[in-house]
């Protein structure tokens, strides 16, 4: 399958090469620029730690992916991706966990080589797997002296009752403790996960699709398929507005956050597209929000909000950081003011077509490097399995009129579905 | 550093596109890039916090940031906002030691519109006071909270350069400091506007998919910003030191962050930098597995999250893959980066680097790391500078340190010219690890005092199993000499840091 360069909003001309294990690679040629970009996303993050004290592993895993084969063991990979020059590196999201190493077109094959090994072959032993928790361990407690961590932490943990979004990528503390001890399960967790039906290859950059294709039936179908699906539970619908203090070991100023539920992401869906323009229309950059309590009245440091994209219905939220602590109340009053005039009211056509302008810019602009292209497309691919999500998305976003701008505020913006998390600093 | 928070992840750019660069004149570097939808700026002062008055520290950073995110003498800031929203595009500022960059990047659609807005903002800011309360109180947060609360590691790196360069115009940091900060008043800050940003001061660089007729639009307007004599900073000369000399900020955590260094007397574009390149890249490559510290201390050992060595300042190296552009400097350290290890290992950890950079000292890089540190390199540098912005301000510093070519093309070559034994010599000539600076972020700090003075053992014990050459060269480590004396050593609260 293949699209045509420029008929939609996507830039580039690209292929979507299908293997008959369900592996999927989504071929983007980019000419002139020398460099390929190989970005492998597992359609798994740590939304599928469903089974009790297993937080955090989709990540840990993550680190483990570096650790070899029986084929390339891991001071071998290592080498090889040294000699290439290759930047190459993984991180794990919530929905998804991405892989890449960008190199010079010339290393295609090895890239490919190196990479479809370790997805089908990965091995390791107890002793590597148990050092490697220790350098987890080492990550959580890096990011723990940042209060925006213990923010997200409180924020999740207090919004979910029974959903993974419950806990954060890296996972609860205790769980990180426990990992040392989860050799075997990590085993079964590669064997689940770890299928080519739940892998999706972003190839970008100077080559040709005719060259590649033959490469991918010959790296990548042997490959079983076998993919596991989580079990995960629903979160049942939130009745009553929740609330929390946190008290952050440091200093800060008070941080507020508000969470609303919000959607599984589908870039057809009118509100969804709708929900993530309201959050810029009414906390971004130029929101009559943002002027008023950071320019203007200067209560707050900053204001913004991330109504952004997951698979399962996750949070939209508002932070803000406030100047002075007693004008925490009045900077909530300030938001809920907010959020009543965009529930009743509609939004200036004007000021919709600004943002419609801005969203698509923006993302034309941020592909500009075969890297870039792989970054930004990972969450679409990881969300929906595919590209045509982005055409199909800022399509949406451009039918939107300013009556589904409020019908977005009325469905998603309710107390009784709110998190509302207050961190406050040492004096 | 980054006053902002940020809590998106940030994808890492890399490509590279066939273009020429072009000298515009003086002030002046083109990059055109046919084809390029976009246009990139970046337009440079030769000012930075090196130009602040005694008991003003910040006062370049603060000027810079109210032209950026301050009113002009046309447009509120809020309209500005406005005007700049639909472009998806954004002007923003970047200060160090020695420049200050403004830069930005813009659809080909927009280009009028928002160059018209940048030339504005830039040569006609209002400098009023309600911004100027706004982002001061912006940049002290940043220091009393952020910096000191928020980020140890960060903060063990901004100590450790304002440890070394104490005494110098490269003390402080470029926010600034408490006091200095909160002295600054609105007069300070049009004097320093009128004084520093003059046409004389300027360099501009643009990159992308411009035409000849508009460079040469920029070059009149930029040509038309007052008249002014320029100040001349000496370059910053460290005081020489002898021995370790140590600070330890004080803060109830429970991992520490350490980081250590010396000044070096080689720059970028000399034939010495590229060797000690090659030879820092092997000991610690910024972010990577590659790097041998890395590998000794996390790979091997599961202490942290990694471990790195740097020739050339690196700021917020916690978010960054690659080096930014447009931080150059006329005096550069030597440091390593100890990402945050447990309390209990915090000496072991400090030793175990420092014994490692003895081994590269005295023993020199052997022909296998030489060679494959090459190989790396060559390939690896490709994703310094993928984009045209980037590309536009590395040529904005070659413009700085007197590179007629560019300086990742002269990496390049000499990574093929290079011999063993001219890295080898550039490391006895230029590393040493028997006078350095080291600051510990930690907790009971006199008993790490203690322990660094009576230079005692310091074993660790591992929760899981280690092969046995691991355990014996932990010995090794663990009693690994340092000669603290006492009065080399100072406890600072971290609520002091940074303070004056």
């Amino acid at each position: 399958m293949a699209n045509d360069a420029g008929a939609g909003f996507f830039p580039y001309r690209y292929e979507v090469y299908r293997l008959a294990n369900g592996f999927t690679a989504i071929l983007i040629p980019m000419e002139g620029s020398g460099l390929i970009a190989y970005y492998s996303v597992v359609r798994t993050g740590s939304r599928d730690e469903w089974e009790p004290h297993r937080s955090g592993f989709a990540h840990f895993f993550e680190h483990m992916m570096f650790r070899g084969t029986k084929n390339y063991p891991g001071d071998v990979y290592d080498r090889l991706v040294t000699e290439m020059g290759a930047s190459a590196n993984a991180y794990t999201t919530d929905d998804y966990t991405c892989y890449y190493m960008i190199a010079a077109k010339e290393n295609l094959e090895r890239v490919m080589e190196l990479e479809s090994d370790r997805f089908q072959n990965l091995s390791y032993d107890e002793a590597a797997f148990k050092t490697e928790a220790g350098a987890v361990y080492g990550e959580y407690r890096k990011g723990r002296v940042n209060p925006w961590w213990v923010l997200e932490e409180e924020l999740l943990n207090t919004a979910f009752d029974v959903h993974t979004y419950k806990h954060t990528t890296i996972g609860f503390e205790e769980d990180i403790k426990l990992m040392p001890t989860l050799y075997e399960y990590s085993l079964s967790f590669f064997r689940r996960y770890y299928r080519p039906e739940n892998v999706v290859l972003i190839l970008a950059g100077d080559f040709r699709p005719e060259e590649a294709k033959p490469l991918l039936e010959r790296y990548y179908g042997r490959w079983e398929p076998g993919y596991t699906p989580p079990n995960i539970k629903p979160e049942p619908e939130q009745k009553a507005e929740r609330y929390k203090e946190v008290q952050y070991n440091g200093r800060t100023l008070p941080i507020l956050a508000i969470g609303y539920k919000g959607a599984a992401f589908d870039p057809a869906d009118k509100m969804v597209a709708a929900a993530h323009v309201l959050g810029e229309m009414a906390f971004g950059e130029n929101s009559e929000c943002y002027k008023k309590l950071v320019v203007r009245e200067q209560k707050v440091q900053f204001v913004q909000a991330d109504f952004g994209f997951n698979r399962d219905p996750k949070l939209y939220v508002i932070y803000t950081m406030v100047k002075n602590e007693p004008d925490v109340p009045y900077v909530r009053e300030e938001i809920d003011r907010v959020v009543a005039k965009f529930r009743q009211e509609l939004v200036a056509p004007e000021e919709l077509e600004k943002v419609k302008s801005r969203l698509t810019y923006g993302f034309v602009m941020d592909l500009d490097t075969p890297g870039n292209v792989g970054g930004n497309l990972a969450p679409f691919v990881a969300l929906t399995g595919g590209i045509e999500a982005v055409d199909t998305f800022l399509n949406t976003v451009r039918s939107l009129q300013p009556e589904d701008i409020r019908q977005a505020a009325e469905h998603f913006l309710r107390n009784e579905h709110r998190t509302v998390i207050l961190l406050k600093g040492v004096k | 550093m980054s006053r902002t928070q940020t809590i998106l992840l940030i994808f890492v750019a890399l490509v590279s596109a066939t273009c020429a660069r072009q000298r515009g004149g003086r002030n002046m570097v083109l990059l055109p890039v046919k084809d390029d939808p976009t246009v990139s700026f970046r337009i440079v002062f030769r000012v930075g916090s090196q130009n602040d008055p005694r008991g003003k520290e910040g006062l370049a950073a603060l000027t810079a940031a109210l032209i950026t995110e301050g009113s002009t003498q046309k447009h509120s800031y809020e309209e500005i906002l406005d005007l700049l929203y639909p472009m998806a595009a954004s002007i923003s500022e970047q200060v160090d030691k020695e420049v200050t960059v403004f830069m930005g990047r813009v659809h080909k659609d927009h280009l009028d519109r928002y160059y018209s807005l940048l030339k504005e903002v830039i040569s006609e800011p209002a400098f009023r006071e309600d911004d100027f309360q706004r982002i001061k109180t912006d940049f002290l947060n940043h220091i009393q909270n952020t910096l000191r609360y928020a980020d140890d590691e960060e903060l063990g790196k901004e100590a450790l350069s304002s440890f070394i360069f104490r005494g110098t115009p490269y003390e402080h940091l470029e926010e600034g400091t408490v006091t200095g900060l909160k002295s600054i008043t609105l007069d300070d800050v049009r004097d320093f506007y009128r004084k520093h940003y003059i046409r004389e001061n300027v360099l501009i660089g643009l990159g992308g998919g411009f035409d000849q007729a508009f460079a040469n639009r920029v070059k009149a307007d930029f040509a038309s910003l007052p008249s002014g004599s320029l100040e001349t900073v000496p370059a910053p000369k460290p005081q020489p030191f002898e021995g370790l000399h140590v600070q330890i900020i004080e803060k109830d955590v429970n991992a520490t962050a350490i980081s250590f260094g010396f000044p070096i007397e080689v720059l970028r574009g000399s034939r010495d930098f590229y060797a000690l390149a090659v030879a820092t890249s092997w000991l610690g490559e910024h972010r990577n597995s590659f790097s041998h510290l890395y590998q000794v201390i996390r790979e091997a050992r599961g202490l942290n999250y990694g471990d790195y060595a740097y020739i050339e300042h690196f700021p917020d190296g916690g978010r960054r893959q690659f080096p930014p552009p447009n931080v150059p400097r006329r005096k550069q350290i030597f440091q390593i980066w100890i990402r945050p290890v447990p309390n209990e290992a915090r000496l072991f950890a400090f030793r175990a680097a420092l014994r490692e950079l003895q081994k590269l000292v005295d023993n020199g890089m052997t022909p296998e790391q030489f060679e494959l540190t090459r190989k790396f390199l060559k390939g690896y540098i490709l994703h310094y500078a993928p984009t045209t912005s980037l590309r536009l301000g590395y040529a904005l510093d070659d413009h700085f340190y007197g590179i007629d070519r560019s300086h990742l093309e002269l990496f390049r070559k000499l990574l093929d010219e290079l011999t063993l034994d001219e890295v080898n010599a550039a490391i006895r000539k230029h590393l040493q690890y028997r006078n350095l600076k080291v600051v510990f972020v930690t907790r009971d700090a006199a008993a790490l005092k203690e322990a660094l003075v009576s230079n005692a053992p310091s074993p660790i014990t591992y929760a899981t199993p280690k092969p046995a050459e691991v355990l014996e060269e932990d010995k090794e480590i663990a009693t690994y000499p340092v000669a603290v004396r006492p009065e080399n050593v100072e406890i600072v609260p971290v609520d002091s840091v940074f303070e004056r």
